[in-house]
């Protein structure tokens, strides 16, 4: 440093001082300088959320020995011994020249998604450039109290002062306050008098833009038939509606009151539904036991959508359900329900197990921290685990208020609770229970032979030594010295140490699968928490819930379970309550009984903005592609913006006005123009015109079909699809590859995926097909079905190779094709054996009737010789192949190496559904013509318009 | 659809997102050439990369430090002494009656370096010198799915990116007619399943790829048998028909694009990716090197001669499954004949890409999910095994810009805990990428409310890994 800068930092320092110093007596509102002001209102919060986290914050955390948290420490350094700032020379300053990130190596703060924006850098620069100007606490607090212009929230208060001081932009609070009651404002195109439209019409007519027509009756009759109830709509349908000669909101009207009325609807919402609750039907990490219960919290959101259940009791029922159950089993009354048991289990739908290799507090700080997480992202939109550690980064949320919201949870254990059946529900299939009981047979077998062989050998080896024949287990109860004891497991090979763990282990797996057919839901209860150290079995209801510890919730630092802090008492989020303060006057016990019922109330409570917005957005986003806030999941400050909050809230509204019933909002909806809307490209001469239309809705945006329910619409076509509604997993098939895929387990290998024999079984909707977290179905995951990991607030749509060899190569849609071929030529009433008899008008009849299924549309002359063409080409190929018959297994040989030796051992799992299988109809099974005209049915289910939605 | 046209449709923001999603998945390959004159399908590295690719051998189950790379002779003397450990942290695996266990292997100082190990790696200590081995990694998690989660994704539960899927998503791929991440399981799939290597919540076109070891290497990339590419060629000449007529009135609609091109390129790919999966066009001297056609080196050497053709034709991240080593009992065994498994094919794997001039921009990477106790529980007869250690393991890493020869970190007397150059894995991830050119705290991903990263929460370098 040479001389000139020198002077001039220790000037500069000297008139820090003295300005501070000056600050610091001053008391008079109104006597701060800019600097001080500027200092206070901006820079200080800049330092705090930037700096201070290596560089003071945590006084055990220091960074390189440089404390930012005073002037001084900026002027002194750290550990280089050089001062971090030049005072007035911000050019001259390291510090200044890190933030601007010019050289990657020394950029601050080290993040880049850390990095300062333009105007803070200035603030930085200006604050260094005019002396760092200090102000102490006391002073700034005054100054940000009545200069801040970004607005300060009151909450119950963060880890730190500052925190709790800090000020937030007033437009990323929007999801925190009180609904506006907006008006819907005239339409600017004078088309529609629907709200909707109105509000919708209005932004576009902002951007210049011009909503593009209607969409064909036959586009959107298919689009809505798919967004009420996730399959294609009938020919009959189709029909109908086109030529419907009634008035367009009449006959509109119509087809979206059928369809709300359908019992399907409430299966494609619930898929929905449960993409953000993460259903499956197993535990997922080391054990992935079956979980047998789950299926019916499915179908309870299956009917609670089909019986439009009011949103307040649908919360109340996920959250609290076995709460209801119990006030009503305690008072006697008769109402208790089952249904609510299985509605609870909402909060075990996150994967969680318990074995003996974790340390059982962490596992259920896993529990407790999962259920804050999923409740506040499911009906909050907030993330609530990014305050977990430490106060919110972005949000008012303190740590305080996670570990408020957690205390909720305190008391809540889980169990599966005996249910009865309701008449509802569906119990077919229950049969299957047999095969597994015989599985459980043929693994006690195992054991017993084991137990023999091991008892033989003992006695050899007793009589080798002379002595006289004990069992070991028999030995160590009568205290028998252990050297006089045949060792465990004496006489066993490799293969037998291998067999008795995947015996033991099966027996086990099975407990949890036999479940399936037992009246249990999987729920949870009030009470302590009890003392075990591993869950090997499905838990039931203690007799005593007091036994055990009754946890005191407090803050946890670092989110580490053993080193609380503060205690806490259950509550909601207290910034949202200083926004609605209406929210405060629902008490939370202290009792360990209603809590959850406490929270429903808060949750739902009429005044509470967040819940009512999120639950709409969800429901726009389900149906117009995106959402309004397309963070469907965050409505915090780094989620997106809504596109529309006037429309948000002017929905909210409305459905809360209308009983917050899901089917009065959907109609709401679906009966606009918005959604009538052609997905047609918004013309313009303006190049950018498609990007500005995007959210929008200018545009109807087009969309492919989900996995779900693109496997529901090819079985649709083929005329397989078994429409019942609920009950237990179904097994499709799957690829052999996948389905015989040796899997681990804890200590042994899961079960063969088998489908199920009778095809009318396997074919139901995909909805109901079992869902295990270790075993990912190729066909639904290379289409994009989400991992029951993390909650799926939308779907995505990406374009991947491997749905090309799903759609084209895999067994599952020549099955299909085939189905397709054979169904068309039945009702023609044709016989398959004499197709090439067929005169040029019949097989245009054939190949027609095949389109009209695949497109719901009759198709254009070009396509019908089209695909005529290729049905004669195609059948002339054929007759020149052979499809070789599909074999299916009746046992599967395992390759494994056995954990204890290391040495590789082989085992037969015999594979029973297999011995009575009913398999479709594949290539090799029919005639030439008929596979000619399957490959017709292959293409339309691989084209485009099958697959996409207008 | 003609080149040009389609350029010309996805142009504008989306073109970026489009690129990205498809350039890096499996069947984009042409699509990427085509715009490779625009911005080419590999991405630029944030760093000066050491390394290309990377090998990532995977020793599910936990691998023994203790009986490896960390001889502890102090356990010759401790050999079946009893203690009692416990602790509110302890699982029940860990707490209770503990016996100490000697390791059962023999142990020399090999190569220039005099590295330690157990004189059961035959092959791989005459290319010690290759090697950095590293003992000062620690890990969270106690238990496997757990501990394999954040060994793959820095986080302990499912759901993130795996290693492969975050530098796919930084580095792209450098052939576009295969997938940038592949994974070679092994004969079972370890706990936990495939979402150990998942792209969690980066878009799926960067998940990894399990190649199958037997019939089709990629899941349906086959037609079944009976279905003739001429046959294919037909239908999909009847589907771009019924596109292209479908796309007319819908010229803005990428997707639908997209979903056309990427069926000639699935089409394309099929047809020829077939080779590089055809060991049989190595040379006899290659497959003897790497104990193909022998036993018990015949499955892991293959794997490892596959992933050489693999990673010499441009896949950017290979991992590779071997397991498993949770040898609780009998680990004079289990961990023996596991050795016999790996030890000529990895030896093989390391000079083959030295002789090819590629070592030096590979990196190799071998590691488990943690290490071994020095003790076990009393588990009905001494058994000679061990438990879950997540405070010792020893892992190395050998090729593109690590300190070769060299020797790290230290653990205490008996191999319980790390005690010299201690790092977490997140450390350690941020290392590997480093080494790829990576900066872990700017390859992030804005998903559930934050950025998200692989080390979670930011981490550094281990410098003393890296070659100066």
């Amino acid at each position: 440093m040479d001389d000139f800068n020198l002077l001039k930092m220790t000037l500069s320092f000297l008139v820090a001082i003295f300005g501070s110093l000056c600050s610091g007596v001053s008391s008079d509102e109104g006597s701060w300088s800019d600097e001080e002001i500027q200092f206070a209102v901006s820079v200080h919060p800049l330092l705090v959320e930037k700096c201070f986290p290596c560089h003071g914050a945590d006084s055990n955390k220091i960074k390189g020995e440089l404390n930012l948290t005073s002037r001084n420490g900026w002027l002194s350094g750290g550990g280089s011994g050089k001062p971090a700032v030049i005072s007035g020379d911000a050019g001259a300053s390291v510090a200044f020249f890190a933030v601007q990130r010019v050289d990657p190596d020394l950029a601050m703060p080290p993040k880049e998604n850390d990095r300062l924006n333009a105007s803070e850098v200035r603030s930085l620069k200006e604050w260094i450039d005019s002396g760092l100007v200090w102000v102490d606490e006391a002073d700034r607090l005054a100054i940000q109290k009545t200069h801040s212009s970004g607005e300060v929230v009151l909450t119950s208060g963060g880890l730190s002062e500052d925190w709790s001081r800090r000020s937030y932009d007033p437009e990323k609070l929007w999801a925190w306050r009180p609904h506006g009651h907006p008006i819907p404002p005239a339409d600017p195109f004078d088309i529609s008098c629907h709200p909707v439209d109105r509000f919708i019409h209005q932004a576009i007519e902002e951007k210049g833009l011009k909503p593009v027509p209607r969409s064909s009756r036959a586009h959107w009759i298919r689009r809505v038939t798919f967004d009420l109830i996730g399959l294609p709509p009938t020919n009959e349908e189709v029909e109908d509606f086109v030529s419907d000669p009634d008035l367009d909101p009449i006959s509109f009207e119509r087809v979206v009151d059928r369809l709300l009325a359908s019992s399907h609807f409430g299966e494609h919402w619930a898929r929905h539904w449960l993409d953000v609750t993460r259903y499956a039907d197993s535990s997922g990490l080391a054990n992935d036991y079956a979980r047998g219960a789950a299926w019916r919290y499915r179908d309870y959101v299956v009917r609670a959508f089909n019986e439009d259940l009011p949103f307040e009791e649908f919360v109340t029922e996920q959250l609290a359900g076995d709460e209801l159950h119990d006030v009503a089993t305690a008072d006697n009354e008769s109402t208790k329900d089952p249904e609510w048991l299985m509605a609870s289990g909402f909060l075990r739908m996150g994967p969680w197990e318990l074995t003996g290799m974790e340390v059982a507090k962490v596992a259920r700080q896993k529990f407790l921290d999962d259920a804050t997480d999923i409740v506040g992202q499911t009906f909050l939109a907030q993330p609530l685990q990014c305050a977990r550690c430490h106060d919110h980064k972005f949000d008012p949320i303190p740590t305080r208020d996670y570990y408020r919201f957690q205390s909720v949870f305190s008391t809540t254990q889980i169990a599966d609770r005996e249910a009865p059946y309701l008449k509802k529900e569906n119990l077919e299939g229950f049969e299957e229970e047999q095969v597994l009981r015989e599985r459980l047979k043929r693994f006690e077998k195992i054991l017993a032979d084991l137990k023999t062989k091991e008892i033989e050998a003992g006695k050899l080896w007793a009589q080798e030594r002379s002595l006289s024949y004990i069992s070991r287990a028999e030995g160590i109860r009568q205290g028998i010295d252990d050297s006089k004891l045949p060792p465990k497991n004496v006489g066993f090979e490799p293969k037998d140490y291998g067999m008795e763990r995947i015996a033991r282990k099966g027996m086990e797996r099975l407990r949890w699968e036999l479940d399936r057919y037992q009246p249990y839901a999987m729920s949870t209860y009030t009470g302590a928490t009890p003392s075990r150290n591993s869950i090997y079995t499905p838990v039931r209801l203690p007799n005593d819930r007091s036994k055990g510890e009754w946890e005191e919730t407090a803050i946890l630092t670092g989110g580490d379970p053993f080193s609380p802090s503060a205690k806490t008492n259950p509550g909601g989020l207290s910034a949202l309550e200083n926004f609605n303060p209406d929210l405060k006057s629902i008490s939370f016990p202290m009792t360990p009984e209603g809590r959850r019922l406490a929270l429903a109330k808060w949750i739902t409570h009429p005044q509470n903005p967040m819940t009512s917005r999120v639950f709409v957005n969800r429901v726009w986003g389900w149906l117009m592609g995106q959402g309004i806030v397309k963070s469907a999941n965050n409505f915090g400050s780094t989620g997106s913006l809504p596109t529309h909050p006037e429309l948000l809230d002017w929905l909210a509204q409305d459905w809360i006005s209308s009983g917050r019933k899901p089917k009065s909002l959907i109609r709401k909806i679906v009966t606009s123009e918005t959604y009538r809307r052609a997905s047609l490209d918004v013309k313009s001469s303006d190049s950018d015109s498609v990007e500005a239309g995007s959210g929008l809705w200018a545009t109807f945006p087009s969309r492919r079909l989900s996995s779900d329910e693109l496997r529901d619409a090819m079985l649709a076509v083929s005329g397989d699809l078994n429409f019942e509604i609920g009950g237990i997993p179904i097994r499709p098939e799957i690829n052999m590859e996948i389905a015989m895929q040796p899997r681990m387990v804890m200590g042994t290998f899961a079960a063969a995926w088998q489908p199920n024999p009778e095809p009318a079984r396997r074919h139901r909707r995909s909805l109901y097909a079992m869902k295990l977290r270790g075993l990912s179905e190729p066909f639904q995951e290379s289409f994009n079905s989400p991992n029951s990991e993390l909650s799926c607030e939308r779907r995505e749509d990406q374009v991947t190779a491997s749905q090309v060899f799903s759609l084209m190569n895999s067994r599952f849609t020549y099955q299909r094709a085939v189905g397709l071929a054979l169904r068309v030529i039945k009702e023609a009433g044709l016989n398959e054996e004499k197709l090439g008899d067929l005169d040029v008008e019949e097989k245009h009849e054939i190949v027609q009737r095949a389109g009209h299924i695949a497109y719901g549309r009759r198709l254009e002359m070009w396509e019908s010789q089209a695909l005529l063409d290729h049905w004669d080409a195609m059948t002339a190929i054929h007759t020149e192949n052979d499809f070789p018959k599909f074999k299916y297994p009746l046992e599967v040989t395992r390759e494994a190496a056995e954990e204890n030796t290391g040495e590789k051992f082989s085992f037969t799992e015999p594979l029973e559904f297999y011995r009575e299988f009913q398999p479709d109809p594949d290539m090799a099974d029919v005639a030439v013509g008929v596979r000619g005209l399957a490959e017709v049915g292959l293409v339309l289910m691989n084209s485009n318009e099958f697959l996409f939605l207008d | 659809m003609s080149q040009p046209i389609l350029k010309a449709k996805i142009q504008g923001s989306s073109r970026r997102e489009f690129l990205f999603g498809l350039g890096a998945s499996l069947g984009s390959v042409a699509l990427t050439q085509l715009l490779a004159d625009e911005t080419g399908s590999t991405k630029s590295p944030h760093l000066h990369p050491k390394a290309k690719r990377c090998i990532f051998l995977t020793m599910e189950g936990g691998p023994s430090h203790i009986d490896t790379f960390d001889p502890k002779p102090k356990l010759a003397e401790l050999h079946l002494k009893e203690f009692t450990r416990s602790g509110k942290r302890k699982s029940a695996m860990e707490s209770g009656k503990r016996y100490y266990v000697q390791s059962p292997f023999d142990f020399h100082q090999v190569g220039q370096s005099g590295a330690d190990m157990a004189t059961n790696w035959s092959n791989l200590a005459k290319v010690a010198d290759e090697i950095c081995f590293y003992r000062g990694l620690q890990v969270d998690s106690v238990n496997h799915p757990t501990a394999l989660y954040q060994l793959n994704t820095g986080n302990r539960f499912a759901g993130d990116p795996s290693v492969g899927s975050w530098v796919q998503y930084g580095l792209g791929s450098e052939n576009a007619n295969l997938p940038a991440y592949v994974v070679l399981p092994d004969v079972s799939y370890p706990q936990g399943g495939a979402m150990n290597w998942g792209s969690g919540f980066l878009p799926a076109s960067y998940q990894g790829t399990a190649l199958r070891s037997q019939g089709s290497p990629i899941l349906n990339l086959d037609p079944p048998p009976g279905v003739t590419g001429k046959m294919q060629r037909t239908n999909l000449d009847l589907l771009n028909r019924l596109n292209q007529s479908h796309a007319e009135e819908r010229q803005e609609q990428d997707h639908l694009l997209a979903r056309m091109k990427n069926y000639e390129l699935a089409f394309r790919m099929q047809m020829s990716a077939s080779d590089v999966f055809d060991l049989s066009l190595e040379p006899k001297s290659a497959r003897r090197l790497y104990g193909v056609d022998q036993e018990p080196t015949n499955s892991f050497g293959r794997k490892l001669l596959l992933s050489r053709r693999l990673l010499e034709r441009g896949v950017r991240f290979v991992q590779v499954y071997c397991g498993t080593w949770d040898s609780h009992d009998y680990i004079h065994r289990a961990h023996g004949a596991l050795v016999k498994q790996v030890d000529q094919p990895i030896a093989a794997l390391i000079q083959d890409l030295k002789s090819r001039g590629m070592l030096e921009d590979t990196l190799v990477v071998w590691m488990g999910e943690f290490g071994r106790s020095p003790d076990n529980g009393v588990r009905g007869g001494v058994a000679y095994g061990r438990d879950h250690n997540p405070k010792a393991m020893s892992v190395w890493m050998a090729g593109g810009g690590v300190r070769s020869g060299a020797t790290i970190g230290a653990t205490d007397e008996t191999g319980a805990e790390a005690v010299e150059e201690v790092h977490h894995i997140r450390d350690f991830h941020v290392t590997l990428l480093r080494l790829l050119g990576l900066d872990d705290n700017r390859l992030t991903y804005f998903h559930s409310g934050r950025f998200k990263q692989l080390s979670q929460f930011g981490g550094k370098p281990i410098e003393s890994l890296i070659r100066s």
